[in-house]
């Protein structure tokens, strides 16, 4: 735009953040197609803290007002959101104040001690008596040594009664899904928010509820047969004591408070959130990086290189976050087919994310197949396996695969790269994206990166794991 | 009366009807008698309504004049100023564009005489709202108060006292379709900031402006985008729209106008640009500093102008070590500078002709500090434009231009440009 032209400028005004402006291409795909709105899941109840704080973000119903931004949020969806919710989860978590104004190493030491509700949420996310097992607890796929995901090295983790019964998903990091917000669409109708890979949970609470009943998680089968173990802790009393001697006479209102002293937990706990990583000592200026990883930096910023930081931002937020490594949207990038996943012997499942199969609300909305949550890149390192279907086991297969899908398809497909995409049925594989560097590139063609090149990139990921001492 | 007097005394001499003509003479006077009193009510009562009407006239217009003075002595003053442009790049036809680029509308109080409010609103490109890329903005909105002969004193949202254009941007003022890349790459016009001034001019007619105003905000600043490879200063410029105030700038202009027709002058506006922004606390101390210098000489029918503006600023290399990759760091020096040379042809009743030719230099990225090599982005390289073309003015406040601008760093920016401009 000649700057003659104007003598303000929009976007300036707005706090654009950096890269606010990239997605546009794969998001003017997703435009192209005329979809009516959707309405956000409904079925949430009004979830507030004990401190009757901080609870817009959280609940299901006023996601209503969240799906409707108004319009001049428009150029800058994640960035103010990621604001709205860092406020929001500052609010109930620290005294010790934001992220932003805190050296890295004293988000995690300032942080004041656990409230009640969250204490006891830290007991019930490490107790396997909730399970029909008696072996699993949240912490067994949600490791806290590995960011809170999965520590197995296994594509799907294993569960039920006996610990052997196949999942269908990788185990996602909890670690900064504090700044998440409720699924909407914003005003580009672009997806945005939400927990679960699909994004089908408004709230950790939403989403602590399924895995203690379903049959290849904690097996449970009802909140009833929770509740009865719940019971059976050692912490009983405290449970009683802190949300009323009666809560176990009133049906499943103790298994609501089981997840929701989860989400507590996860919401309080510094150990989620400590922004801790060599890249935030760099950040703040403490400390340098390798010639290397400021190669891969540099490669994983520029747009006509890596493009990384299009949807895993690598800037701060407007009010001095440190960076989350992702915008909360979500992507098709058709993965290969997973062969590790028992569930995929059966030829005709697919996983399709946003339109189905554990989440329905979307089935009718076939643009969006095949697309799943950005997860952040923060402490990828130690998160392996990665994608929603476990399908690389190291960054460089990562980071390969997203220069030569396209340049190399034989490196990653089946029949020498003619069955692209194979892990999408054939009627969804024009979703994936294919117009955002770096995978918008042609057969034959030089990938963005080279080898070295994906290796510095590979060196900057590996500063992004939080624990960090200088 | 006298009419009936004549009559009267005519029928008084006939002799033979003496005697009863007495009884019947006493009563026509008597009749008279009655007849004249009554005429002389009637003229009394008129007498009266007139004085009546008299009076009332004069009420009027006594009270029309108490309000015409009472008008006199606090005017509302409305003027205004727009301009419509067409571009038509030479290479690529399909992105010629008209557009309505501004219109401007003034309005001006006088509280008394001296002091007065300068209110300037402007709507660019036509239409404002969330899907267009029009925009309403307030360009100025001040006091403006007489100390003295000599020197006033300024407080609100003004422009900034540096360059040429930026003071005088209305498009009758310039020659060329869109105004010069120097003042609005480099100085950012139209560049307003508020805050509060003082000028003035002495009697050697050296003309200075001092003031301090809100600044610039680092914390705008957007690595991603080519924002600020456009115009540095102006992706950070705040225009008091919720300005962080927490750094505040501060500017000196001085004029030397003693000789007539001969301008002189320089501009430094100087202020940290950090804000106490927690996203940028890499460069909280980051200074911002624009410095000009100008001359315009009207010897005759010429124009002559000469121009230089530079920017710096400092504090930027550990804040663009973190920005490693994004096409747009923030640079350390940004310049610019232009020759012009206009001459007028008189056409008589207020229209005439300038033809007019431009050289203009300007780097928006001269140098960018913090960058390891290898990994930065290379500085830009310095655009050189020259335009030629003519203002035909209609009347002195309106005109009618054409010009050609020829880019030799990037040849895709090569157009031909026609406008319209106007101010009342």
């Amino acid at each position: 735009m000649n700057i003659e032209q104007r003598d303000t400028a929009k976007s300036r005004r707005h706090a654009p953040g950096p890269g606010a402006a990239r997605r546009e291409g794969f998001r003017a795909v997703i435009r192209s197609r005329r979809w009516y709105r959707a309405v956000p899941p409904s079925g949430g109840v009004a979830e507030q803290d004990h401190r009757g704080l901080c609870s817009v973000a959280t609940t299901a119903p006023d996601s209503r007002r969240a799906v409707r931004p108004s319009a001049w949020l428009r150029a800058v969806i994640a960035p103010v959101l990621l604001t709205l919710a860092a406020f929001q989860s500052a609010c109930v978590s620290s005294g010790g104040g934001t992220p932003a104004n805190l050296q890295p190493g004293q988000v995690v030491a300032s942080a004041p001690p656990l409230s009640p509700v969250a204490a006891l949420g830290k007991k019930i996310f490490f107790d396997p008596s909730l399970s029909a097992s008696g072996l699993q607890s949240c912490a067994t796929c949600h490791d806290p040594d590995h960011a809170h995901a999965g520590a197995d090295g296994l594509a799907v983790p294993l569960g039920g009664p006996g610990m052997d019964v196949p999942g269908f998903r990788n185990a996602p990091t909890l670690n900064y899904l504090s700044f998440n917000t409720p699924f909407f669409f914003d005003a580009e109708d672009t997806p945005t928010g939400g927990f679960n890979l699909d994004g089908r949970a408004a709230s950790f609470m939403a989403q602590a509820r399924r895995p203690f009943v379903a049959p290849h998680e904690m097996a449970n089968g009802t909140p009833a047969n929770v509740v009865t173990r719940l019971r059976s802790t050692s912490y009983v009393s405290e449970f009683m004591q802190v949300f009323g001697s009666d809560i176990f006479d009133n049906g499943d209102s103790a298994f609501d408070r089981a997840v929701f002293a989860l989400q507590q937990y996860e919401q309080e706990a510094p150990e989620f959130r400590p922004f801790d990583s060599k890249y935030d000592w760099f950040l703040a200026g403490k400390v340098r990086l390798t010639d290397q990883e400021m190669h891969g930096l540099a490669l994983f910023n520029d747009p006509q290189k890596g493009n990384c930081a299009a949807c895993h931002s690598s800037a701060r937020l407007p009010d001095g976050t440190p960076p989350l490594f992702t915008d909360f949207t979500y992507d098709n990038l058709g993965v290969p087919r997973n062969p590790d996943i028992p569930a995929n012997a059966d030829p005709d499942y697919f996983d399709l994310g946003l339109c189905g199969p554990d989440r329905t609300d979307l089935a009718g909305r076939s643009g969006l197949c095949g697309a799943f949550r950005v997860p952040t890149l923060r402490n990828v390192a130690v998160t392996a396996p990665y994608f929603h279907n476990g399908r690389f086991n190291t960054l460089r297969e990562v980071v390969s695969f997203y220069v030569r899908r396209d340049t190399n398809p034989e490196e990653w497909y089946p029949n020498a790269g003619a069955d692209k995409f194979n892990d999408l049925p054939p009627q969804y594989r024009a979703n994936v994206n294919t117009t955002e560097a770096p995978y918008n590139r042609l057969p034959g063609a030089a990938p963005a990166l080279d080898s070295d090149e994906i290796d510095d990139v590979v060196a900057f990921l590996n500063t992004l794991t939080d624990g960090y001492r200088p | 009366m006298k009419r009936l007097i004549l009559p009267l005394l005519i029928c008084l001499f006939p002799a033979f009807a003496a005697q009863a003509g007495e009884a019947e003479l006493q009563q026509r006077i008597e009749q008279l008698s009655s007849e004249l009193d009554k005429l002389r009510q009637e003229l009394q009562e008129m007498n009266s309504r007139t004085q009546a009407l008299a009076d009332q006239q004069e009420e009027t217009m006594a009270s029309a004049t108490r309000n015409t003075s009472a008008t006199a002595a606090a005017p509302v003053s409305i003027w205004g100023y727009g301009e419509i442009n067409y571009n038509r790049p030479t290479h690529d036809s399909s992105q010629t564009k008209m557009d309505l680029r501004r219109a401007v509308l003034g309005i001006g109080y006088d509280f008394d005489e001296s002091t007065r409010l300068s209110a300037e609103f402007e709507f660019e490109h036509a239409v404002a709202s969330a899907e267009d890329e029009g925009e309403v903005e307030v360009e100025q909105f001040y006091i403006d108060h007489s100390l003295t002969t000599d020197m006033n004193f300024k407080a609100g949202l003004f422009l900034i006292p540096s360059g040429l254009l930026n003071l005088s941007h209305e498009p009758v003022y310039y020659y060329g379709v869109e105004r010069n890349f120097v003042e609005t790459a480099i100085i950012p016009s139209t560049w307003r900031e508020g805050g509060v001034g003082l000028y003035g001019s002495t009697s050697h007619g050296i003309a200075w402006d001092v003031g301090v105003t809100t600044g610039f905000n680092l914390g705008s600043w957007d690595p991603a985008s080519t924002e600020g490879q456009e115009s540095p200063l102006g992706s950070i410029h705040q225009e008091l729209m919720k300005a962080n105030a927490r750094d505040l700038s501060t500017y000196l202009a001085l004029d030397y106008r003693g000789i007539p027709g001969w301008v002189a002058g320089a501009s430094i506006f100087t202020g940290k640009a950090g804000q106490g922004d927690p996203a940028v606390s890499l460069a909280a101390d980051a200074r911002v500093t624009l410095w000009e210098a100008h001359t315009r000489w009207t010897p005759g029918r010429f124009d002559l102008t000469a121009l230089y503006a530079r920017g710096t600023i400092s504090d930027t290399a550990a804040l663009n070590l973190t920005f490693a990759g994004n096409p747009s760091p923030i640079p350390s020096e940004f310049w610019g500078g232009y020759l012009q040379a206009a001459y007028k042809f008189p056409l008589g009743a207020g229209r005439s002709v300038s033809p007019f030719v431009r050289h203009e230099r300007y780097n928006t990225a001269a140098s960018y500090k913090g960058l390891p090599t290898g990994l930065g982005v290379a500085t830009l390289p310095t655009e050189r434009v020259w335009t030629y073309g003519f203002n035909y003015n209609l009347n002195p406040h309106l005109v009618f231009k054409a010009d050609y601008q020829h880019f030799s760093a990037d040849g895709d920016r090569n157009r031909f440009d026609l406008g319209m401009g106007l101010d009342f």
